[in-house]
């Protein structure tokens, strides 16, 4: 009995084995030269026809895949730029077709799904590099999962390009491999405050108490934080003051107890950091407990995915945040104009959203960098990146441009605000489509 | 017990060998999380499969030895080696208060208390500024080294760290079985009250089980924290970690000392294979597979795969005799 439970136990185990086995043979190119330690140091440059590969690591399933998969969009938007011929963008790469130095080899995007799961990340990171050879690595949203999966991009010295992972941590771990294009939360914090005192000069508003209402992972741990940072360092000197935090459990389910914890203490503006789910949660809430504070404002997350003025229409209104785009504004801007009507088409109609634009933008730079390297050598990559200045006209300010710590110094985000189902640009008033409403309207009013 | 030997000994030769016949990136992966997995099945065996208490929270054993072995490597620069004993220390005397007053619970009250306690070591760790919070730790990187337990260039030293692991710990749950602590805790499992009825101290024996089984998650939490290089309260106190290690003790065989490894061998690499073949669809298709197979194992096959292995065994072993008797 027991050594024909032995065989079957090997049984299983050969099984599986030669199962996974086929599922490497099947990835890897059998003409590739063995791996060497360090893959930054191998001759680069795609052969001729063979596309350059690159790995985009996305939550294109968990809580988060709806977004997921928006990005994804946007992504295949940016492959689609690179590798076709679109001479009416004015891009870079966009004219021509695929990488122009490296004999038009096109983009292939290998994507994969890190379930908002950080150790998958990490696996998937490593996947990507080791099996599918990619030059370079973009993604993957959530914080949480871009940090492993850096890491890992640091390890083998390939070059991770983060679009709109947002926690100020990913860019002080001092990794020479890692960038970000978003603002980080850090950032943020600085506008949004600067925003109320615009708001207090040019309004009636006269905000000066603060509620941080923030979900309980790094995102939203992070973000309060920051809050907390700016009041000491600075604005409690206007006259700003914390008089609430409040934290929710990343599965709440309801959040009647936050919203008369936050009613109770009646702040001026809430800074809130939270998912689409849980900001449509809490609005529903607030009209329910017919609570009206003077503003609002969220951090990169649930209010700037398009879903929140569809699951809310009017009842999202008057709220703000910080956003790398705005539809009101593609009028003004037309290579915006012009990738949203190529990412409507993908996402039966939507308008491409903020976290959306960044991750384009981190395929455009990453091919970008590419090209103007003439290489897919990691070391040769991140050289590009770190000192080239990369045309973005889809963004406000119009490029990219890394520090030395990897942070995008040229902060896409400015202020939207919802008004009439619609994102406005409120700040600063240079990009301005409409003038900010504070303080809010009761809900009674609204009606 | 000799034949028992022998057996694990093939079968920790076979996975020694594996991993040098397939070298593939992707395998060795498998590899280090099937061992790491089936090392943390073993585990909670001791407590649920052996002991019969139902425990849904040995995520935070594993995340206590996690943490511990990551922040004195991130604070202080001491080898995960040393953090791992230290974190499987932590761990066992954590068991150990809470063993007292959870253990006066039965049934699914201890089950619930465990999933409470878990709950609440998750929240004391996002709370705690030392341990980073709810940021996670980022451990540095290092250069290949066996000191700082950390391989940039090659998989093999992890899997052989996990199977030096597994098969320590799969020794230790096989002489555990077939010892007298072992008959004892089976005793307390099939009755509680004719257990303590013979003159066993069911609470002792609980306690024991419960710190062991806390010792060996510790030291596997270290080495996951090692290999993913990152952790964070969300990732590793997870209730999805506990989920897992019940999920495959249960499928391989529970009270086994063979389910665990089954259970792994099937899971992670159906887990693993899925996600990379379909996962970059968009549509989750892999996780609706997963669960599919889960529900068919687990309606068709209650008693694990070992479960079934025994039946089919029993079967030839009846028709061996008939056919000997009607010879005769």
């Amino acid at each position: 009995m027991k050594s024909k439970l032995a065989l079957f136990l090997v049984l299983i185990m050969l099984i599986s084995t030669m199962a996974t086995g086929c599922t490497s043979s099947q990835t890897q190119a059998p003409a590739e030269p063995p791996k060497t330690e360090d893959p930054a140091n191998e001759p680069e440059g795609p052969a001729a026809g063979e596309p350059v590969k690159v790995g985009a690591i996305l939550p294109l399933s968990g809580s988060a895949a709806a977004t997921g998969v928006k990005l994804k969009y946007a992504i295949e938007v940016a492959q689609e730029i690179i590798n076709g011929e679109h001479p009416d963008i004015a891009l870079p790469l966009a004219e021509t077709m695929g990488l122009p130095n490296l004999g038009n080899a096109p983009i292939q995007v290998v994507f994969s799904d890190h379930q908002g799961n950080p150790e998958i990340a990490k696996t998937e990171a490593e996947r990507l590099i080791q099996n599918e050879k990619v030059a370079a690595l973009v993604g993957a949203y959530q914080s949480s999962a871009t940090k492993p999966a850096s890491q890992s991009a640091e390890r083998f010295k390939v070059p991770f390009v983060a679009g709109s992972s947002s926690s100020a941590a990913l860019t002080e771990r001092g990794l020479n491999y890692f960038t970000r294009i978003a603002p980080n939360d850090d950032m943020e914090t600085e506008v949004f405050f600067e925003y109320l005192k615009y708001l207090n000069e040019e309004t009636n508003a006269d905000i000066k108490t603060i509620g941080v209402v923030f979900i309980d992972n790094e995102y939203g741990v992070h973000a309060a934080e920051m809050v907390d940072k700016w009041l000491e360092e600075k604005y409690a000197a206007d006259g700003f003051e914390k008089v609430v935090a409040v934290k929710y459990p990343t599965d709440v389910t309801s959040v009647d107890t936050e919203v008369q914890q936050i009613k109770a203490a009646n702040p001026d503006v809430l800074f809130h950091a939270s998912y689409i789910g849980d900001i449509t949660q809490f609005v529903k809430k607030y009209k329910e407990f017919e609570f009206s504070p003077k503003a609002v404002v969220n951090y990169c997350g649930g209010f700037q995915d398009t879903q929140f003025v569809v699951n809310l229409d009017k009842d999202g209104d008057f709220f703000s945040g910080g956003a790398a785009c705005a539809p009101t504004l593609f009028s003004t801007m037309e290579v915006a104009d012009k990738i949203n009507e190529l990412f409507k088409v993908k996402s039966g109609g939507e308008n491409i959203d903020g976290p959306a634009l960044e991750e384009f933008a981190s395929l455009m730079v990453v091919a970008d960098a590419i090209n103007q390297a003439k290489s897919t050598n990691g070391d040769a990559i991140m050289e590009v990146i770190r000192t080239a200045k990369f045309d973005a006209p889809y963004f406000s300010t119009g490029a990219i441009q890394f520090d030395e710590k990897g942070q995008n110094f040229y902060s896409a985000s400015f202020i939207v605000q919802t008004q009439g189902a619609e994102y406005e640009a409120v700040f600063p008033v240079e990009i301005q489509t409409a003038k900010p409403i504070a303080p809010f309207p009761t809900w009674t009013e609204r009606k | 017990m000799v034949k028992n030997k022998k057996t694990l000994i093939i079968i920790i030769a076979v996975l020694a060998a594996l991993p040098l016949i397939f070298k593939s990136d992707s395998f060795h992966n498998i590899m280090v999380l099937l061992l790491i997995y089936a090392t943390l099945g073993e585990a909670w065996n001791i407590i649920t499969g052996f002991a019969g208490q139902i425990s849904f929270g040995h995520a935070a054993f594993f995340g206590i030895g996690a943490y511990t072995s990551s922040v004195l490597f991130y604070r202080f620069d001491i080898s995960p080696w040393v953090g791992m004993v230290l974190g499987g220390i932590f761990a066992a005397m954590v068991a150990l208060i809470i063993s007292y007053p959870t253990f006066r619970l039965k049934g699914s009250y201890f089950a619930i208390a465990t999933l409470a306690v878990a709950e609440i070591i998750k929240q004391l760790f996002v709370s705690w500024k030392f341990v980073e919070g709810a940021t996670g730790i980022s451990l540095p990187i290092v250069d290949d080294s066996w000191l700082c337990m950390e391989f940039h260039t090659t998989k093999l030293p992890y899997i052989y760290i996990a199977l030096g692991l597994f098969a320590i710990v799969i020794f230790v749950c096989n002489y555990i079985e077939n010892s007298k602590t072992g008959f004892y805790l089976k005793a307390i499992r099939e009755s509680h009250e004719v257990a303590e009825s013979i003159g066993i101290n069911t609470t002792n024996y609980k306690t024991l089980a419960m710190v062991i089984s806390a010792f060996i998650s510790a030291f596997a939490g270290s080495l996951y924290a090692q290999y993913v290089l990152y952790i964070d309260p969300f990732m590793i106190f997870t209730l999805d970690i506990s989920i897992k290690i019940v999920l495959l003790t249960v499928l391989g065989g529970i009270g086994n000392i063979y389910g665990p490894l089954i259970g792994a061998s099937i899971l992670i690499p159906l887990s693993e294979i899925t996600r990379v073949q379909l996962g970059g669809t968009g549509r989750g298709i892999d996780l609706m597979i997963f669960g599919l197979l889960v529900i068919l194992v687990a309606c068709y096959q209650p008693k694990g795969i070992i479960g079934l292995v025994n039946k089919v065994a029993k079967k030839f072993k009846k028709e061996g005799e008939g056919n000997v008797e009607a010879n005769s």
